[in-house]
């Protein structure tokens, strides 16, 4: 199953909206990088409000996923972690320190137009 | 055979008891000597042994009942639960060293006796446990409950603004729970920016002060700043001696100032009302 990634102006909009399992996010880092480089998007939310439970394989992938993402010159910003998925990423470790997060997509736009400085 | 024991027992009443409350008394911690009065020693001495001879005496209902009431009188007296068990032992111990003296118990009907003496025992000893753990577990239980009163409710103040005030020392469990309700909290206002105040917290240790710090890192996690605020000159002390690295926080003096600057950041600020004369 793909992830569909959506198209809004220069931003990109990704809802994930099931558990990842590990092929599927490797599918979607690529897809999402082949996409900033044919769309030149500045900007990406990730939205992970229906994602109940992740694990330390996919926080990564998410983590390298927002590194490469800036590296083609798009910012990235994740929107509307669970608090139990959140406990759990502290828990093992992962700080996600320099990734951008909102507490919904609406404010995630705002965060990201902000970011883009419109 | 009951009935040899119980004779025993009633005739030399006065002997063990007196020989079982020399043997307590050496045998337990003198910090709890101190601490029972002898009248209440003896009282209790006496109610035991006279408990054990009714086990012989009466009808197990009877029995039962009564060695429920003493249960629970022990309980209230506050005898520490090794101490108790120990004294059934050596009341066993004394009493069948004493009849073997008198060439009651023999070696033909030793097994016998043996096995009378258990079935006495058994059901006092296990009485006794029960009423000791369910005394604990009600404690334990009340306890739990006062916690849970105590741990930190998130109160939104502004719009997108949340305050959860600490009381009283944290530890592990609470942490916990105090992570969970800031987390749940956070999403539920849809805040932007929660103080965590700590004024009513006495020590930050490496401890407190690490969960704090995952406390934080999650908030940011879900989307808001986390700011800590209430900090005493003992505790900056405190956390600069022990070496503990806050950079990761936003930290102010008072909540005043903290919520000040978290107005700030989002965009807000308290104005004085012209008042016309």
């Amino acid at each position: 199953m793909k992830i569909p990634i959506l198209k809004l102006h220069d931003c990109l909009l990704i809802s994930i909206q099931w558990e990842l399992d590990d092929e599927t996010a490797l599918q979607f880092q690529e897809d999402l990088l082949n996409k900033i480089y044919q769309t030149n998007a500045r900007g990406v939310v990730i939205d992970l409000t229906s994602v109940d439970i992740i694990d330390s394989f996919i926080a990564k992938v998410l983590g390298d996923v927002v590194h490469m993402s800036k590296l083609m010159g798009a910012q990235v910003v994740l929107t509307g972690i669970q608090p139990a998925v959140a406990i759990t990423l502290i828990e093992l470790g992962i700080k996600l320190n320099d990734v951008h997060t909102a507490l919904d997509l609406e404010k995630g736009l705002k965060k990201i137009k902000m970011e883009l400085g419109e | 055979m009951d009935k040899k024991i119980a004779n025993y027992i009633k005739t030399h009443k006065e002997l063990i008891l007196s020989r079982w409350k020399s043997e307590m008394k050496e045998q337990g911690d003198e910090r709890f000597v101190r601490v029972v009065s002898n009248r209440v020693f003896d009282g209790a001495s006496q109610q035991f042994i006279d408990l054990i001879v009714s086990n012989l005496m009466e009808s197990n209902e009877e029995f039962s009942q009564r060695l429920h009431k003493f249960a629970e009188n022990v309980v209230h007296i506050g005898w520490p639960l090794n101490f108790v068990t120990q004294g059934i032992r050596k009341f066993n111990e004394i009493i069948f060293h004493g009849m073997s003296e008198e060439g009651v118990v023999t070696r033909e009907n030793y097994m016998e006796f043996t096995e009378g003496f258990d079935k006495w025992f058994g059901p006092m000893n296990d009485e006794i446990l029960s009423t000791y753990t369910s005394t604990w577990e009600r404690t334990v239980t009340l306890q739990k409950i006062a916690l849970k009163e105590l741990s930190a409710q998130l109160i939104p103040v502004f719009e997108g603004i949340s305050v959860m005030p600490l009381i009283g020392t944290i530890d592990t469990e609470r942490a916990k729970q105090i992570m969970e309700n800031l987390l749940h909290g956070v999403v539920k206002h849809r805040s932007e920016v929660v103080l965590i105040d700590i004024t009513g917290v006495p020590i930050i240790d490496t401890m407190i002060a690490h969960h704090l710090i995952q406390a934080a890192e999650s908030v940011r996690l879900v989307g808001a700043k986390c700011m800590l605020v209430g900090i005493r000159p003992e505790i900056a002390q405190t956390i600069v001696t022990l070496g503990i690295n806050l950079d990761s926080l936003i930290t102010k003096n008072t909540l005043q100032a903290g919520i000040e600057a978290a107005l700030e950041m989002t965009n807000r600020k308290i104005v004085g009302v012209e008042v016309e004369s």
